[in-house]
């Protein structure tokens, strides 16, 4: 029977790397801007309360939730692509790449619960 | 009412399999050692200077990253942390830390974009004058963070 | 020859049973044109003959003496020592082991093709005819002298040996742009394997350093553009084991 497959699998990595990182031209851009560009104080940064404030907002909230998202996965699959380049056998490559997948999970985790502390606090 | 499982059909080895079953002849011509080859520069063109630019930078998000994560995290210990952090992110170096990051996503970022492209198949015959002009504006976006970055009232 | 003057050149020496490789330094007399492979002939013929080198054509048709040249590939015969600034240091090509000297083992590079690998395809059109629908010209693979040096500058076959490599992927998207009956399907799985089309990092090295226009670095980014698109017909219980997977 005559099968339609979609793309190939293994561009899919190709794929998400390319499609994270164009978006994080846009995502990246609105996060400069955001705490370099808005505020007078020297470098743009924002006092303790200016953060707590900024974080709260929910519209921020999300796309800064966003950000971590995308950023996370863009930097893994970086990672990925480094870790493809050492020659290691196939038991290893899987081991790392498995590591590389908690390694992301544990730091959107933790960011979702420090900016979910803070826009608390404000 | 079990049924041996039938044999499972012998495969031919890939290439993968074959190379990394050949015993090398001799030693293998190199400039540095294999993971960090790429590296190595000397006497290379555009293409491998932007992969290699392309890496470094990467690598250097990724430490920055969980930088700054951690540097996000003085901010659970109140104000006074903060404040503490701030008084260190407002000198001369720091600021120019933060060029040197605005560096890292500008080139990471841009040339990430042409390699979007060309990796699609768009423009893969003009991949070097797209990285200089790529280059070109990302410095003059650098150029004007850096006076935007030193020249704000404190 | 009557010499203008004469040139440094150092070579890389290598014997089986030697622990390290090492450089050996001959003062080389040359004219305007003298080439590297001339030099180096001229190394083995009145210095030296025990130096160890691969050459055939001496026009840059067969791609035997592929070599590095202060660190950049390049076909030896066709290399004028004018063109070299300083010092000339001859190295073999990378990423291939070093047999002797200069040679090197070219069976890792020739077993990176797909199979089939005819290296001669019978032509079906003359010289007159008109181009085939849907090519642009009759840009001919056949450019490709499988001379190594593509896969020499690669900076992923320099980390890692089980890379399929430009060669053998350019040679890949030769054959589905004109497969002439070849299983397009099997090619395309072929170059989707782990270590192939999508390891690529767009370093263009291997464009730089193809004497013979081939242009690897574009090819496989076209094969990525075929890679990408939905193939009807395949059964689904194929096997799929991506890393890619994981994300």
């Amino acid at each position: 029977m005559s099968v339609s497959t979609g793309p190939s699998t293994r561009s899919r990595s190709w794929r998400w790397t390319a499609i994270t990182g164009v978006s994080l031209l846009v995502l990246v851009t609105i996060h400069m801007v955001a705490h370099h560009f808005v505020v007078d104080e020297v470098g743009g940064l924002r006092t303790y309360q200016h953060v707590l404030d900024y974080i709260a907002t929910p519209a921020i909230f999300v796309i800064e939730g966003i950000f971590l998202v995308v950023v996370t996965a863009h930097a893994m699959l970086g990672l990925r692509s480094v870790v493809l380049d050492f020659g290691l056998s196939e038991m290893w490559r899987r081991r790392l790449e498995r590591a590389l997948v908690v390694l992301g999970i544990v730091t959107v985790a933790y960011g979702f619960v420090l900016i979910g502390v803070l826009a608390s606090r404000a | 009412m079990g049924r041996a499982p039938a044999p499972t059909p012998e495969r031919e080895p890939g290439v993968e399999e074959i190379l990394r079953a050949r015993a090398p002849q001799g030693p293998v011509s190199k400039k540095l050692p294999g993971p960090v080859a790429w590296f190595d520069v000397r006497s290379r063109s555009t293409g491998h200077l932007a992969f290699s630019m392309n890496r470094i930078t990467g690598l250097g998000l990724v430490f920055y990253l969980y930088l700054h994560l951690a540097v996000l995290s003085t901010l659970l210990g109140g104000e006074d942390a903060w404040n503490g952090f701030l008084e260190l992110a407002t000198t001369p170096l720091f600021l120019g830390l933060d060029v040197l990051l605005v560096f890292g996503l500008l080139a990471h970022g841009l040339n990430g974009t042409r390699l979007s492209l060309i990796g699609s198949g768009f423009v893969p015959n003009h991949q070097k004058a797209l990285f200089w002009s790529f280059m070109a504006f990302g410095a003059i976006l650098l150029v004007y963070t850096a006076v935007h970055v030193f020249g704000g009232e404190g | 020859m009557m010499a203008d003057g004469t040139r440094t050149v150092r070579v890389h020496r290598f014997k089986r049973g030697d622990d390290e490789p090492r450089v050996e330094e001959h003062r080389v007399p040359v004219e305007g044109i003298t080439t590297v492979l001339e030099a180096l002939r001229w190394i083995q013929l009145r210095e030296d003959p025990t130096l160890g080198l691969r050459h055939s054509c001496f026009h840059a048709s067969c791609g035997t003496c592929g070599v590095r040249v202060n660190g950049r590939e390049g076909l030896a015969c066709v290399t004028k020592l004018a063109d070299v600034p300083g010092t000339v240091t001859v190295d073999p090509i990378a990423n291939l082991p070093v047999l002797h000297d200069l040679v090197v083992d070219m069976t890792p590079f020739v077993e990176r093709f797909p199979p089939p690998h005819p290296i001669v395809r019978e032509s079906e059109f003359l010289p007159e005819s008109a181009t085939p629908e849907g090519l642009d010209g009759n840009d001919r693979f056949e450019d490709c002298i499988e001379c190594g040096l593509c896969l020499s500058a690669c900076p992923v076959a320099a980390t890692d040996d089980t890379y399929l490599g430009p060669a053998a992927l350019a040679y890949a998207q030769r054959m589905l742009e004109e497969s002439r009956g070849a299983d397009r399907d099997a090619l395309l799985d072929w170059a989707d394997q782990d270590a192939g089309a999508w390891r690529c990092h767009a370093a263009f090295e291997c464009t730089e350093a193809c004497p013979s226009g081939v242009r690897p670095a574009q090819r496989i980014m076209m094969l990525r553009k075929e890679l990408r698109r939905p193939r009807p017909g395949r059964a689904p219980e194929e096997p799929a084991a991506d890393t890619s997977e994981h994300f």
